[in-house]
């Protein structure tokens, strides 16, 4: 790498025998510092332009669901570490990042997910999230490395299931020659 | 707004039925929202360095952008009393900051399961240089408007 980069969430480095060991493992649960509010509801529909009266307009989303309720898409924003925080380090929940391998940096690949129930105004999420497959080193078009999927469960504060997600992503780095 | 709610109900609804097309600008603006919209500041979505160093062109819009965008097409098409019950999309390739989106889907099938009355609908997202994002979506959908 030519440059530095201010890197958020550094990466875990190892070998490949060393993120095998973490299959399977369930992370600990994460408690959400945000809970669901409309004013991020609001700023995450004007980006994709959504206008679902779900999310914006109360009488609709009082009689249809019970409240205003979280578009979807906005699942994996509220468990998201702040940006600074007088007491605690800055960590992502996501595992896919605590885990050893040698590649320097990531591209998502395919995210599955199943939704049981909504998320509403004033809802806290918590987070178990779990390494279930890595590959052995692949080659692709962006560079060289290994694939890991992970399995997400989102619960809200009553420990209600909220939605289960598999992610798959790719842990790369560029080889010298291409970069 | 309110008056300009469009709601399809599931017996209105054909296995072949086209969804309505949705396009979208994604402005650099858009993609450094997307960054601050979905507090995700992993800097291949805000650092244009950093994204030609994972070998990306420019700094691209992240997952949850692409699902915002993915399940509106769904929801302009259907309405807001769509339940989302499934997504699966893969990220064939990035949309990058310039680029303008284009969502596009077909209703694969129709049909009951435990009481609720679903559809499979599949949504392509592309850009001008091809699918981007294939996207397959279960929707949840009141059976029949009540009188």
């Amino acid at each position: 790498m030519s440059e530095t980069f201010n890197e958020p969430f550094p990466l875990a480095y190892g070998t490949y025998d060393d993120a095998v060991k973490l299959l399977n493992k369930p992370g600990e649960k994460v408690v959400a510092e945000f809970s669901v509010n409309w004013e991020m509801i609001k700023i995450y529909c004007s980006m994709v332009e959504d206008g679902n009266a779900s999310y914006w307009e109360e009488g609709y989303a009082n009689k249809q669901w019970g409240g205003i309720v979280a578009p979807s898409g906005l699942l994996l924003t509220w468990p998201m570490s702040l940006q600074w925080h007088p007491k605690k380090e800055r960590k992502h929940y996501f595992i896919a990042m605590t885990i050893p391998l040698p590649g320097d940096t990531i591209i998502n690949v395919a995210t599955n997910t199943e939704f049981h129930r909504h998320l509403y105004l004033g809802d806290r999420v918590s987070v178990v999230d779990e390494l279930t497959d890595v590959s052995e080193e692949k080659k692709t078009r962006l560079g060289i490395g290994h694939f890991l999927t992970t399995k997400a469960q989102f619960f809200n504060q009553r420990d209600q299931l909220i939605a289960v997600q598999t992610n798959s992503l790719f842990r790369y780095y560029v080889p010298e020659d291409e970069s | 707004m309110s008056g300009d709610i469009t709601l399809k109900y599931w017996n209105e609804i054909s296995e072949g039925d086209t969804v309505t097309t949705v396009t979208m600008d994604v402005p650099f603006e858009r993609v450094i929202l997307d960054a601050a919209a979905t507090q995700d500041y992993f800097p291949g979505h805000h650092n244009p360095a950093y994204a030609r160093h994972q070998g990306q062109k420019e700094i691209y819009l992240n997952t949850m952008a692409i699902e915002g965008f993915i399940d509106r097409v769904a929801t302009d098409w259907a309405g807001p009393h769509t339940f989302i019950r499934k997504r699966k999309m893969q990220m064939r390739s990035s949309i990058y900051a310039g680029d303008t989106l284009r969502g596009e889907g077909t209703v694969e099938k129709c049909y009951e399961d435990d009481g609720r009355h679903l559809l499979d609908v599949k949504i392509n997202i592309s850009t001008d240089s091809g699918l981007c994002v294939p996207a397959e979506l279960t929707l949840e959908l009141p059976a029949a408007k009540s009188s």
